[in-house]
Order: C-alpha cells, then structure tokens, then sequence
C-alpha cells in the first residue's frame, strides 16, 4: 500500500451519473413532502369554490343565521340547528372524555407501573381505533336501550309546599330511537386516547426535578400530582382538550347512526331533554345530502360544501389554537 | 424519639392517616378512570359479539366438547410454554406461519378471483420481467451505478407494454387453465422465496433443490386436483400460500432450535382441537349455537330479506381491494414526505421555512375531519378528473389522502428514533445522504415505519363517512373486478343494513359483519403492536 | 499481533517524546494539509479564529487544548463533516494535497472517502462486523475481493485475532474497546490517505485506551493521523505534533510535540500544559 503523492490525491468528484441520480432522489423526495400543501390548497380549492357558488344563492346572513334546515323539502338552509345539534354532542361528550382522559393520563404518567402501561396504553389506542360505524351502531342498538331501561328520571331540586320558591323538578325523559346522550356517550369514548395520550406526553416532559422539588418538601404524591406536575403541563393538557373537541365536532358515522336526522334547535329550559331528543350535527347532514340520490348540483348538493367548509373553518381554527398553545408549552422546559 | 405522647405528633399523625387516604383514595380514581372507557367497550363488544355467536342455543354437552378438545389442550400447552421463552418463540412463529399464511393465501386468491387472474397475471408477467433483467445485468457485469433507478423505471415501462399488448396477448393467454395463472403468481414467486432463503442459509444447490420443490409440489397438487375433478385454483393457491410457509417455518424449527421446537406444536393443538369438537358435535348431534358467523356471511352476498343468506364476501374483498391500492398511492408519498423532513430539510433559510410550513400544515390535515376528505375526493376525482362515481381508484385515492398525515407522522418518529451517531459514522466513511438512507437509516427504521403504516390501514379500513361522500356503493353483489369498477367497503354494509329493524339483521348478521370488521380491525393493530414490542425495544 | 506487552502506559508524569524520530526527520516530510486564514463560525458564534497550519503526511498530529477551543471544529473542517451542520459557515482554506476542499468543484462525499474519521464514541452499525468493515468498500462499489480487505483491514486495527470467528455476528456485540477498534478497521477499508480521530480513547477504559494508542502508532506508517485528545499525555505519547488550540478558536501554538511539551514558547501554553489553566 504504498503511497507515491506522483499522482496527488486523486479525484474530489463523484461520477456525475451518481450525483444525477441522488438528487433526482432527492427531488422526488422534496415532491412528496410538498404534495401535502397541494392536499390542503385541494380542500380549501374543492370548498370553497362550490361553498362560495352556494352562498351567491342563498346569503350567509340566512345561512348562519337560520333556525330551520330543510334542504331537500322546504329548500329552507339555516345551520343553527345543526351546529346546535353539534355542540350538544361535542359538550357532552367532552364531559365524559376530558376528566376520565386526564385521569387517565395522570396515572399513566405518575402512578402507573411500566407493566401496567405497557398494557393499558395500547389498550386505550384500541378505543380511537374502533371503526366509528361500529361505535355509531352500538349506541344505537345496545347503548340507548341499556340507558332508556332506567328512565325517564326525575329529582326534585326544590320540593313542594317550600315557601317562595316554586316547586322546581330535574326530568330526564325517556330516549328517542336516535337521540344525543347515546352518540355523546360513544363519542366520548372515542375521543378519550386523544385526551389521555397527549396529556400524557405534557404530563412526562415535566422535568423530574420539579417532583424531587416537591417530595424534597414533604409533599406527599397526590400533592407532587395535582399541585405541581399537573399545573406545569397545563398547556399541554389544554392543547388535548381542544384537539379532542375538534375531533368530537367532525365526528360523522356515529353521530349520524345514532343520533339521527332531524335537526333541532336546542331546548330550553330542561336542557337533559336535549339528550333524549335527535337531532342532526353538520357532520351528519353532509351524509345526509351524499346520501340522497340524483344529486349532483343544485343549491342542496352545494349546501354540503358550505357545511363543509364550516367544518373546516371551525377545525382548522381549533387545532391551530391547539398547536399554538403547544408551542408556548414545548418552550417551557 | 420518645416523643409519641405528645399531642402534637399525634395529632400529624391523624393528619397524615388522612392524607394517606386521600391519595389512596384518589389512586383508585385515577385507575377507575383510566380503565372506564376500556371495559365499557369490552361491554358493548361483549354485546355485539353475543347477538353475532348466539351462543344461548348452544346445549351445555356443546361447550363441554370444546372445553374437552380446544380450550384444555390449549391451557395445557401455554402453561407447559409459559417459562420457556425459547418454545414460545417457536409457538408465535408457528402460529405467524400457519394463519398468517392461511389468510395471505385466502386473500390472495379472493383478491385475484375478483380481478380476473388472467388480467392480474398479463400485467404481473410484463411488470416482473424488465425489473428481473436489469438484476440480472447487475448481478453479471457487477456494473450497480443504474440498478436503483432502472428497476422503477422499467416496472413503468413494463406495465405500458402490457397495457398496450393487453388486446394481442391476453387471448393466448387465456387459452391456459386458469390454475396457470395462480401457479406464475403465487407458487412462482414463493418457490423463489424458499429458494432465496434456503440458498442464503445452505448454498445455492439446497436452495435451487427446496425451490424447485416447492414448484413441483405446486404441479403436482394441481394434477391432483384435476383427476379429483376439482378446480386446482383454490388448491394450487393454498399449498403454494399456507402448507409451503408452515412446512418451511416447522422444518427449519425442528432442524436449528431444538430447545424450542415443542413450539410448533401450537396451531395445530389449535386446528386439530377444533376439527376434533366439530366432529363430535356433528358425530353426537349436539346442538350448536344459533350463530351468524357462518360461511355464508364470509362467501355470500348481502341479501337484505333473509338474514341466513345474507353476506359480506364482496364488501370484504372490496376493503382489501380499496386499501390495497390506497398503500400503493400513499405509503411511498408519505415515507417520501416524512424522509424529506427528517433527513433532508435544512433547518435555516428558505428551506427551513418551507420545513415549518409543511410540518404545520401536516399536523392540521390530520386534524380535518373524514368528511371533509370526502368532499376533497369527490371534487378531485368526480369533478376534476371525470371518473365515475364510487370507483374504486376514487375510494382508494380519498382514503389514501386521509391516512397520508398518519403515515408521514409515524414514519417520521421512526426515522427519529435512529441515533444521529449512526448517520454521522455513516457520512464520516464517504456514504452520500442517499447511501446513509438506504444502507443504515431505513433499515433501522423498518419496524417502526411498518407499525405506523400498519396502523394506518387499520383505520382506513374502518373509514366510512369519506366513503359514503363520494358515494361508493353499499351493496354490489361482486367484488370489483378492477380499478375502475365499481367500489364497495364493509363498513358502508354496516352503516347501510344498521337501519333494517327486522330483530334477526339487527341483533344477528349485522352485529357479526362488524365482528368481522373489528376482527380484521383487532389483528392489524395486534400485528402493528407485536412488531412495536418486537423491535422497539433496541431503541 | 501489534500487542506489544510493554504497555505500562497509565502515566502519571509527562512523558516527552521518547520514542525514537521515525525513519525521515520531519521537516523533510511533504504537507499533505494546509489550512490558511480559517474561520469558522456557528450562526454569530465564531469557533475557529485564523488558523493557518500546515500538517505532513504520516504524522501523527495531536490537536489539544481546552474544551470548546475549536479543536474539533477543526478536525470536522478537514473532510467537512461540518458541511452537515445548517448553520455552520467556513470561511479561508483547507488545500488537501494542493487543493482547496471547499471549492465548487469537490464533492464531500469524495472528499470523505479520502479523509476517513473516527468517533469519540464508538458507533458500529447495526450490522455484522464483516458488513462494518465492508461498508465504505461497498458504497464506493469497491470492485476487489472484499472479504480479504476486511481481513486485512481488521489485521491492521489488532481486531483480527479476537474477532475472526464471529465475523457475522452483530457488531453492537463487541465490548466498547472492540468496538472502537472495529470503527477503526471501518475507516481504514477503504484505504483513505488521513484519518482524522476526534478523542477516540475518551469513551473507553485504560486498557482498551492503551491498545488503540499502539494502533495509533502502527497505523502513522500507512496513513496521516490528526487526532484531538484532551488527554495531554496521550497527545505527548503518541504524536509527532502537537497543536494547542486555546480559547475562542485560536491556535496558539504548533510544533513538535517534544518542543511543545518541554520548551513552549508562549506562556499560555506553558500554563496550559503544567496544569494552571483549562
């Protein structure tokens, strides 16, 4: 191996043919990353083009502002019911998943053994990874007869013959067929992985000196959990909640199976009727229209892009926020 | 420390007793919670699983005779394997084997059925001979520089030929018997496999003996066949696809492991348990249970008067069909996507930028909801490009968007989880980007890319509401028969039948179409969690 | 075979170039590397400030100094590995064998083949020992029989005897010594011109240390060797120069490693050296 410098060191290049082809490589790898942004300019394209043709028609003042929605029979095009319909599941829905999630994510995080997390993690992915249909037809068919079987209910907040005040009774009624509380129900189950894994995530990148901080005080575990480990992951916890919201308003299959198809303003004052009752989210009017045969234009046919570019607008903003809110948490540590 | 007396420390002492409680108390809560949403699920599957089996019909001998010839030779064998972690290991591969196999084979051969053989074999033949003459070249002149690019190109160039020759050839080729055609795709090709990994292990001559083996194995099960004067498809298709891996995976168990090599006992305690119970039952007339889970469900077509004929064969072949060709569309853009960010995106200046922006805009498509891909799709693919409605192509390429932000997310922590020390030793011996990528990265990032992708499909498997937008139909009473024909998904099936109240629909077959779907469901995240614990634990 | 059994190296007092000049006097060696006016900075942060060396072929040069000095800065400059940070800037010369690396024309990845280097910690692949060593031959699509390179490469790292019977098992099995060693054959397999070694000793035990030092020695009859240690007994053990770099990038002093380590010139040097300061 010997080593006359006669010739100097040789080549510094590759052949060009190599170079050529790793960064053609590269180029179709840079193509397929920036594909993504063309997905998203395709849906604000594919939207708005059909939702803005649809608002020409009939004006967003009637749209947004309108409380009654008839779009095949009485050609009527007012979304307050249907975004009442919505927030009725994604409220409900968020008051099962939000505190079991961050429970969950709590003891996943500080108290669980590794065992035990190897097996309960998984366990609460299967939870977001069962087919929505499937979700969507338990409530209807197993989850609203269980519950229907222990009602109607009634509590008397103020009971008669009390001086003043009038006699004041708490009444769930019986269910409908299709009605809220069951797709709330499966919805937020659905949605409770999404709580618990992100939670969990902001709940384990709180730095452990902060805990030694804690126990180095006498604090005993709940307190090291609840006083300290959880307040520092605030933001990370808030980011969950929203994008689990987010995720609870654009939910359709379930909604849809479970829920029905009869929009509803909301009901007032009694507002347990609301879970009794059907309704229709946006989600489910979409299906509605896609469903209905001979479409293909027509103001009904468009009014599925305005609903979807609602939708979008309204997920778009919520998961934005959550990101941001992130953001200011990742920076923390 | 005698100081118990004072009222002081008795006192903090309650105090902690207290304390101590609360966080007892709290625990409890946290594991209550925690476990809610579990077990109302395993609740409401338990339900529908029942309505599915029916097993209220069953007599107790019933249960019994299954007790007696699956359930206790089972038990019996787990608790022999369970401290030997070497028969363990044998008992998951033989199992991997065995109904691995068994479903691949039955899979391949639906799929294939439904597409017409002879299209599939004229378009695999013209695919597969360019690419094999290009390794050919490489292997004989050791000349490596053109292999990579060549091999896509000349698949493309392949498939163009064949699309233009398809009128002249498809008519001799449809003079050969139709088991032909699943020989050339499926006993060819796993002949060569055998042949591949018996050559790498014991010299090329075992490995060309084994191959050709498994070639005459093949010919001879389909004489077999034909002078029993059945259709040698089925049979070719599951000697080539089942008996060939398990005989591979015992013999080879058998021979190097014999510490483990009990294990490959497994799966067939398993079958032969359960043919044993079915004979006794129908040797003694013992009455089984009133189940839906027939195969009439799994080979029929929907028939939405009478639940006993009523299946789901062409919405199954259907799923398989759809997110087949969606992970050919979008799992090389999003592995592609996620390799750009990680490995090749600067961090500062334009690129940069252009980085952020795209990682943003990744994290809100994942967050649109399925609908909303619908809309896209039906924009994309009816509006833009004219196909026809519900057409397998559309269903496969909506899908295929939603899932792209789970793939490139995924794959991107996988490519994470590589240790920078490796790439930089890689760069350090004059490896190219593309050389690191390809010799050190991406092997390494193999499982973890494989259990996101995995997963992906398990939930685009489940997508519906996408579906029901771009209007794919519910029930068709065949499986397409290719790209743009017709789609259909299990899951539309379910949605579409949840509205017939007629008791034996409701609580019978549709309970057991989505028992099949949240098993096809449960054994792909099973299988993306094994690899996950498998591999995962190097990192 | 190159485990001479005279290593009491675990020295507590400096020792000074003891071993005898090798075969040419070094002023007559030809400089293989040169660096003129080099700075380099991270985003606003300078890391090298100035430094104009020049290094000749089959040295042994140390480069040694406080942590954070630039050191490795500059080792990373010479095959520019550095390129692989975004927000590094190089600015002045590195001629290796007359000409400049960072011109247009030279591509790093040919230049790496050329300048191979060698990790503080040890980091085989995840692939067999004979796939390690054989990975630089086989991205350069190396064209000879590649099984008897990798003997001979793993003869010259002193790995040879200890691993000719496991050649494919995984080389994450090797202990961390082997290990080290076996990213040293790696980056000799290819036949590079320099090797460039970046505290190769610092991530391993006495022992393991002692048996790269000899290879060190064994390997300078072949090959160029730059290696930054913060060991300042190693440096004086086994190199022929030695360059003390000190704070904010700059190269303060570089000679002969015997000159260095008896008769600095500049102070700071010399309090470097005795221990009064880094």
């Amino acid at each position: 191996m010997s080593k006359e410098s006669e010739t100097g060191i040789g080549s510094l290049q590759r052949s060009g043919f190599v170079v050529r082809k790793e960064r053609l490589y590269a180029r179709l790898i840079a193509a397929s990353a920036v594909l993504t942004i063309l997905v998203t300019v395709g849906i604000i394209l594919a939207l708005s083009g059909r939702a803005f043709s649809f608002w020409s028609e009939i004006s967003p003042v009637t749209f947004f502002t309108g409380t009654s929605w008839s779009p095949v029979i009485a050609q009527s095009y007012g979304v307050l019911p249907l975004i009442s319909g919505t927030l009725i599941v994604t409220v409900f829905s968020a008051l099962i998943a939000l505190p079991v999630g961050l429970a969950a994510a709590i003891y996943l995080s500080e108290y669980a053994s590794d065992t035990a997390r190897s097996i309960l993690k998984p366990a609460l992915e299967i939870l977001a990874g069962v087919p929505t249909v499937i979700y969507g037809y338990m409530a209807l068919v197993y989850v609203t007869p269980l519950i229907d079987s222990v009602l109607p209910l009634s509590a008397q907040v103020i009971p008669p013959g009390v001086p003043v005040l009038p006699e004041f009774t708490i009444v769930m009624p019986s269910l409908r067929t299709f009605n809220a509380l069951s797709a709330s129900f499966v919805v937020g189950i659905m949605i409770i992985p999404m709580v618990s894994s992100i939670s969990e995530d902001a709940l384990s990148a709180v730095p452990d000196s902060l805990r030694q901080a804690g126990y180095g005080l006498g604090s005993t575990k709940f307190d090291v959990s609840t006083k300290i480990v959880v307040p520092s992951a605030t933001s990370g916890i808030v980011a969950s909640y929203v994008l689990a919201l987010s995720r609870a308003i654009g939910e359709t299959m379930a909604v849809t199976m479970a829920m029905g198809m009869s929009p509803q303003m909301p009901y007032f004052p009694n507002v347990l009727k609301n879970l009794a009752e059907s309704g229709q989210t946006i989600t489910a009017a979409m299906v509605q229209i896609a469903g209905a045969d001979s479409l293909g234009s027509g103001p009904t046919y468009e009014a599925m892009f305005a609903l979807g570019m609602t939708l979008f607008v309204i997920t778009l903003t919520m998961n934005v926020l959550a990101e941001l809110v992130r953001r200011r948490f990742r920076e923390e540590y | 420390m005698a100081t118990e007396e004072t009222g002081d420390q008795l006192g903090q002492t309650t105090r902690l007793r207290l304390q101590k409680l609360k966080g007892q108390l709290f625990e409890v809560s946290l594991v209550a919670a925690t476990l809610v949403g579990i077990l109302a699920l395993l609740v409401l599957f338990a339900y529908i699983s029942v309505d599915a089996f029916r097993p209220g019909a069953a007599s107790p001998v019933w249960f019994l005779a299954y007790f007696g010839t699956l359930v206790a030779p089972m038990a019996a064998f787990t608790l022999y394997a369970r401290r030997k972690p070497a028969v363990q290991e044998t008992n998951a591969r033989a199992f991997a084997a065995v109904f691995g196999g068994l479903l691949l084979s039955v899979v391949m051969y639906a799929v294939i059925d439904s597409l017409s053989p002879y299209d599939v074999f004229t378009y695999v033949f013209f695919a597969s001979i360019p690419p094999a003459l290009v390794l050919t070249y490489d292997r004989t002149t050791d000349d490596r520089t053109y292999t990579g690019p060549a091999i896509p190109v000349s698949i493309i160039v392949g498939l163009g030929v064949a699309a233009v020759l398809y009128d002249f050839v498809r008519g001799p080729i449809g003079i050969a018997a139709e088991w032909i055609m699943y020989f050339g795709l499926v006993t060819v090709p796993a002949a060569l496999l055998v042949a591949r990994l018996t050559a790498s292990r014991r010299g090329r001559r075992t490995g060309a003996i084994a191959g050709g083996a498994v070639a005459a194995g093949g010919l001879a099960v389909a004489l077999a066949s034909i002078v029993a004067g059945i259709d040698a498809s089925l049979p070719v298709v599951l000697f080539s696809g089942s008996v060939v891996p398990t005989s591979y995976v015992v013999w080879r168990s058998v021979r190097t492991n014999p510490e483990g090599r009990v294990g490959v006992v497994g799966p067939f305690v398993l079958i032969g348990g359960t043919l044993l119970g079915a004979s006794l039952v129908e040797g003694f007339g013992i009455d089984n249970p009133d189940t839906f889970l027939t195969p009439n469900l799994l080979l029929q077509s929907w028939d939405g008067l009478t639940a006993s004929n009523a299946g789901v064969y062409p919405q199954i072949v259907g799923s398989i069909v759809v997110v087949g060709f969606m992970a050919v569309l979008a799992f090389p853009v999003g592995i592609g996507a996620a390799i750009y960010l990680e490995e090749y995106a600067p961090s500062s200046g334009w690129g940069g930028r252009l980085a952020t922006l795209l990682e943003v805009n990744i994290s809100n498509l994942a967050g649109v909801p399925s609908v909303v891909y619908g809309l896209l799709g039906l924009a994309l693919f009816r509006r833009t490009l004219g196909f026809g409605t519900g057409i397998v192509v559309s269903a496969a390429g909506t899908l295929g968007l939603l899932i792209l932000p789970i793939v490139i997310v995924s794959t991107q922590e996988a490519l994470r989880s590589v240790p920078d020390d490796l790439r930089q030793g890689s760069y350090g011996m004059g490896a190219s980007r593309w050389q690191t990528l390809r010799e050190v990265v991406l092997p390494e990032a193999i499982p973890g890319t494989l259990t996101g992708t995995i997963l992906a499909l398990a939930r685009a498997i489940g997508e519906t509401a996408p579906l029901v937008i771009i209007a794919v139909a519910t029930t068709t009473y065949s499986p397409p028969s290719g790209l743009f024909s017709s789609a259909t998904a299990l899951p539309l099936q379910i949605f579409a039948a949840s509205a017939n109240a007629k008791p034996e629909f409701r609580h019978g077959v549709v309970p057991a179409a989505a028992v099949v779907l949240l098993v096809l469901m449960l054994l792909m995240n099973a299988t993306a969690i094994v690899i996950r614990n498998k591999y995962g634990r190097g990192n | 075979m190159s485990e001479p059994d005279t290593s009491p190296k675990v020295q507590t007092t400096i020792e000074t170039g003891d071993e005898e000049p090798r075969d040419a006097p070094l002023n007559t060696k030809e400089t293989i590397i040169e660096t003129r006016d080099l700075d380099v900075y991270y985003g606003e942060e300078q890391a090298l400030d100035d430094v104009s060396m020049e290094i000749y072929e089959h040295d042994v040069t140390a480069l040694i100094g406080p942590s954070g000095c630039g050191k490795s800065t500059f080792l990373r400059c010479i095959n520019r590995m550095n390129d692989l940070i975004d927000s590094c800037r190089v600015e002045g010369d590195v001629e290796f064998g007359g000409k400049n690396v960072y011109d247009d024309d030279v591509d790093p990845v040919a230049l790496r083949r050329k300048i191979g280097i060698v990790f503080q910690k040890p980091n085989p692949f995840p692939k067999s020992v004979r796939e390690n060593v054989g990975y630089g031959l086989k991205i350069q699509g190396y064209e000879g029989d590649v099984d008897e390179r990798v003997e001979e490469s793993l003869k010259s790292a002193a790995l040879w005897d200890e691993v000719k019977d496991q050649l494919d098992s995984s080389g994450l099995d090797l202990s961390g010594g082997q290990q080290q060693r076996l990213c040293i054959a790696r980056a000799i397999a290819p036949d590079p011109e320099v090797i460039l070694m970046d505290e190769p000793t610092s991530a391993l035990d006495p022992v393991a240390a002692s048996k790269i030092e000899d290879l060190i020695d064994d390997l300078a009859e072949q090959y160029t060797v730059i290696i930054v240690t913060h060991n300042m007994q190693q440096a004086a053990r086994i190199s022929d120069r030695t360059a003390v770099f000190l704070t904010g990038g700059d190269l303060v002093e570089y000679d002969e490693t015997q000159k260095i380590f008896e008769n600095p010139e500049h102070q700071r040097v010399e309090d470097y050296i005795t221990g009064k300061f880094g």
